[in-house]
């Protein structure tokens, strides 16, 4: 057996921090809280989740961009460490959201793409500028532009520089951290095309985040839904969304917006996500779970295989929704949570 | 469109160049220019002082003391500015003071600023300790009074030198860049192609000398300008106190102390050293402000600021007379897009809540105009909610701005009406805009946080909102504001209203928003991409409040979002824009389930759906959005349409109707064409 591309186990990424100017008590929060899961050669890993899940804590944890608090990455079998990072370096890349800040300001085009050369002492100097040529081409840019300094080009333009510089040192995983979140949604389609091509031409693997429940699926082989800083659900792309274990799960697909709506069946979730700060007890999605019982308030639910190859945390995973009941235990008060 | 590759695009060069050192940049503030030309006529005498001085500044001439200046009736144009009490010319010592004064401002200022730099530098990357030590450090050097300082250090030096004088003057100035720098520079390290740097495997030395600093160093010529000010005067201020330079060299500080014993005799002695200073600190201040906005950009341009704008206001108020207002303005140029927007209004528009015809806005820019919306129709009937789709620059916000006389600077109407209730927006007084807004017109924006204050708490806000516009008691408006909470889905009104905004997340201020707004029941509500902040799950819950409030109070709505399927799922009809027109409209389900305009279409096909099988190939549509400054003649659609001809790229597509109340801006439309099949 081949050990997959990478693997990671309990990864935990906590920060600690006074909770007032005055205060000597601190707090922690976990923002990574235990996560484990592996991708294959090849593979996209979808990873949804609302904003303040940890999906890019856990992204930049991975990389060691941040140094994990506790856990272990591996890559192809092996253990990485911060010692062992500049390997990592040139087998992992990342594409982050932001095109107008993940490109250094003042630097040509050019100079950009030739950077990965240059640090990692990649070839011949002279022959810079043709590998420079054959990246833009790559992501279908024309040459030319590595003349230009990154605002002079569109959103979706510079995010394919964006995408260039990290195939440069060909790696085998990109991470995508909501890489098409802050583009138009004509140019979206591009990009996303854009990534599905590559991935074929160079057998890239993906690390694939989004909020975007759409375009995770679209992308993705398989998809793990994040929640509070932990994976509550795992499962093949087509199968999540087909039959959703989590409640968590099946909240979010109802509150995506469609144009081809099929009935009504929605189930939402009251409030909004609790302050990772202070996690509520047992299950961390009860007071928000129309499905929530005493139990789940004392008991939080470890990932278990409920179905073949379907994992979820909770209790409850097979069970129906029963009618009329649309939301969580009180209305609203209780349940909505503010940040404090 | 299913090749492989996407077609290679051509690198778009755009002709403005922000943040970058211009000469134009630096004329637009004639404060600066008359302050740098001040500065380098300074500057020049003080180089240039052996050749430029009359006499040598120590020649003394004991038979010509205290000679007055030349429009003095006793003076003379051998010594213009007079002499003083030894008979030195005070011409040449103002000469030599002034290269003596900034040489030693300008060294100074240098050690400064690269101790200052240096330290900014390491604080800000590295942060931890060594932060911590230097601020520190920082802190009790600034707690301690300078000018003491010096002079107990100057003081006690036996046999002081101009070096002395620069060390004491330059050294402690290093703090204050040392802060900015340091600020600039923690901002920057969080910065995302910083990261993506360290993602590459740069090292450290290379994150901060090629990613970090040249970002950072702008900062420093305009803080060091400011430094050489304060530093002349400090020389000065040393100097007169006999603390400056040995007295053999002159100095502007020192002739002010000598000057002063003459003062009844001689005045200009102590005047012209003191205008000296007045006027090199005062050409270095204008010249560091011009700088400022040249390595500032925001401060330049200006745009964050919001104004109102509109077409000059009538003599005579005109008073729901829709049809004069539209045969006197038919003397300006359009009238094809007034007939099509007459076209375009329903059988029905007498019942029309709001009617926008042939509405042009445009932002003037220096070198180009961004023509932001051009010529767009279309009505709102009462308690209908209308949905606005476009993408980026397609001029849906710009189009709900203007409804609510909220432009941002230098946007203005340029055309068209906007006919509320049958007055025109476009062209009533501010007083009258002022008593709909809010009270029959409500808005709310992307980003419910900014649109709130954060030092009050919501329930004064809340009250003060509800009692402008209802003139009601103070209990009233709470009951008020309390009611309206609970009717957005707030499950406990009285502890919101005592939090502040910061202590409330984005969906709950969004919510507080809705409440606001619809506090008033206004006629009309528009909501320019209120969830986009949002989470999902929040957006589905604040949406369904907001549809099921607007329903019950029968409030007309406009839905501005990027989102086609929020439109389809929460709008009666659909406006499409694209690069400032409307290129379909009509009801939702027919525009969503039948698009006519290939745009429509192309937009539908690109969204990746849940329901599509994972991994499908999008249908993208190839191209780029067009640049608002130059949008191509025709239809603008055509560069990147597939189904694209000869007319469309030099006509643009009148809107031409496809169905009952259904209307597509598209050749393929028109009449005149025999329709061989759907596109």
């Amino acid at each position: 057996m081949t050990a997959p591309l990478l693997e990671v186990r309990d990864l935990h990424r906590h920060y600690t921090g006074r909770e007032g100017f005055w205060s000597r008590r601190t707090r922690t929060v976990a923002a990574v809280n235990g996560v484990s899961f592996t991708i294959d050669e090849g593979e996209t890993l979808g990873l949804v989740g609302e904003s303040g899940c940890g999906k890019s804590t856990l992204a930049r944890t991975l990389l060691f961009l941040e140094p994990p608090t506790a856990g272990h990455v591996l890559f192809r079998g092996q253990e990485l460490n911060r010692e062992t990072t500049a390997d990592l370096r040139r087998r992992a890349q990342i594409v982050f959201q932001d095109p107008y800040t993940s490109l250094p300001p003042r630097m040509r085009i050019g100079r950009i793409l030739a950077e990965p050369f240059l640090i990692h002492r990649i070839g011949d100097r002279a022959d810079i500028p043709d590998r420079v040529s054959d990246l833009l081409r790559d992501v279908g840019l024309n040459p030319d532009v590595a003349r230009v300094l990154p605002h002079e080009l569109s959103g979706g333009q510079r995010q394919r520089v964006g995408i260039a510089r990290a195939l440069a040192v060909q790696p085998s995983l990109i991470v995508a951290d909501e890489a098409v979140s802050s583009l138009d949604v004509s140019v979206q389609a591009q990009i996303l095309n854009l990534l599905k091509d590559l991935q074929a031409r160079h057998r890239l693997a993906y690390l694939f985040i989004s909020h975007d429940l759409g375009v995770v699926k679209n992308m993705s082989h398989r998809i793990a839904v994040m929640y509070l800083g932990k994976i509550v659900e795992l499962a093949d792309a087509e199968e999540l969304y087909n039959r959703p274990l989590h409640p968590y799960t099946r909240a979010l697909l109802a509150a995506v917006p469609s144009v081809a709506r099929t009935g009504d069946s929605r189930i939402k979730p009251a409030g909004e996500p609790p302050d990772p700060a202070q996690p509520p007890p047992g299950c961390t999605f009860h007071p928000r779970c129309p499905l929530a019982q005493p139990r789940c308030r004392v008991d939080p639910p470890e990932l278990h295989e409920w179905l073949r190859g379907r994992v979820a945390s909770c209790h409850f995973a097979l069970s129906d929704i029963p009618p009329g009941e649309t939301s969580g235990a009180a209305p609203q008060g209780a349940a909505e949570i503010e940040r404090s | 469109m299913s090749d492989a590759l996407p077609a290679v695009e051509a690198a778009a060069p755009a002709p403005a160049r922000r943040g970058r050192f211009t000469v134009r940049a630096l004329a637009r503030r004639r404060a600066a220019v008359i302050g740098s030309t001040g500065l380098v006529l300074i500057a020049g005498l003080a180089v240039f002082a052996p050749w430029v001085a009359p006499h040598d500044p120590a020649a003394q001439d004991l038979g010509n003391i205290l000679a007055p200046p030349f429009w003095d009736s006793a003076g003379s144009w051998e010594h213009a500015l007079g002499t003083d009490a030894l008979g030195r010319d005070t011409a040449s010592r103002l000469i030599h003071g002034a290269r003596n004064s900034l040489m030693i401002s300008f060294a100074a200022m240098l050690i400064g600023s690269l101790l200052g730099l240096a330290a900014g530098i390491v604080s800000g990357f590295f942060g931890g300790k060594v932060d911590t030590a230097t601020m520190r450090l920082g802190e009790i050097q600034l707690a301690f009074p300078f000018i003491l300082l010096a002079i107990a250090i100057l003081g006690v030096i036996p046999g002081r030198t101009p070096l002395h004088l620069i060390l004491v003057l330059g050294i402690p100035g290093w703090i204050v860049y040392a802060r900015v720098v340091r600020s600039r520079v923690l901002a920057e390290r969080e910065r995302d192609h910083v990261r993506a740097a360290a993602a590459l495997g740069a090292r450290r030395s290379r994150q901060l000398f090629r990613y970090v600093l040249p970002s950072v160093w702008q900062v420093v010529p305009v803080i060091a300008m400011l430094d050489i000010g304060f530093l002349v005067i400090m020389e000065s201020m040393l100097s007169f106190l006999g603390l400056g330079l040995p007295p053999r060299f002159p100095s502007w500080g020192a002739m002010l102390a000598e000057g002063r014993r003459n003062m009844v005799i001689s005045p200009w002695l102590s005047i012209l050293p003191g205008l000296a200073i007045m006027l090199t600190v005062l050409s270095v201040n204008l010249t560091a402000d011009g700088l400022a906005d040249v390595f500032d950009p925001k401060l330049r341009k200006g745009t964050f600021r919001r104004t109102v704008l509109r077409l000059p206001e009538r003599a005579e108020p005109d008073t729901a007379n829709d049809h004069g207002a539209a045969t006197r303005r038919a003397a300006a140029p359009p009238q094809r897009s007034v007939e099509a927007g007459a076209r375009h209004a329903p059988a029905a528009s007498g019942s029309a809540l709001l009617r926008v015809r042939d509405l042009k806005v445009e932002f003037p820019l220096p070198g180009r105009t961004i023509k932001a919306v051009r010529g767009v129709s279309f009505d709102l009937g009462r308690g209908e909610t209308l949905g606005i789709v476009g993408e980026s620059g397609s001029g849906k916000s710009v189009t709900a701005l203007s409804i609510g006389q909220l432009l941002d600077s230098p946007g203005r109407v340029t055309g068209g009406q906007i006919l509320f209730d049958g007055q025109d927006l476009t062209r009533i007084s501010d007083r009258a805009m002022a008593a709909l807004r809010g009270r029959r017109i409500a808005m709310i924006f992307q980003n419910p946080t900014a649109s709130l204050s954060p030092v009050f708490s919501i329930g004064f806000q809340m009250r003060e909102a509800i009692r402008r516009h209802g003139r009601l008691h103070r209990e009233e408006a709470s009951r008020i504001a309390h009611d309206s909470l609970w009717a957005v889905g707030i499950g406990d009104p009285d502890r919101v209203l005592g939090q502040y905004p910061f202590q409330l997340s984005g969906g709950m201020n969004q919510r507080v928003m809705i409440a606001m707004a619809m506090a008033a029941r206004p006629d009309l509500l528009i909501a320019d991409e209120p969830t986009t902040a949002l989470d999902v799950t929040t957006q589905a819950q604040i949406l369904e409040r907001l549809r099921d409030l607007v329903q019950a109070e029968g409030t007309s709505l406009i839905f501005i979002t990027h989102d086609i399927a929020l439109v389809a799922e929460h709008a009666d009809r659909v406006v499409v824009m694209y690069a400032g027109q409307i290129c379909e409209s009509g009801p939702t389900e027919q525009v969503i389930s039948e698009p006519r305009h290939p745009y429509t279409r192309a937009l539908l096909e690109s969204v990746p759906r849940p329901d599509l099988p994972a991994g499908v190939r999008l249908e993208a549509i190839p191209g780029e959005l067009p640049d608002p400054a130059s949008i191509p003649d025709g239809c603008p659609f055509a560069p990147r349409c597939p189904h694209v001809m000869d007319v469309c790229r030099t006509v643009n597509p009148d809107q031409f109707p496809v169905a009952p109340d259904h209307r597509a801006a598209c050749h393929l439309w028109s009449p005149d064409r025999t329709r061989a099949g759907t596109p």
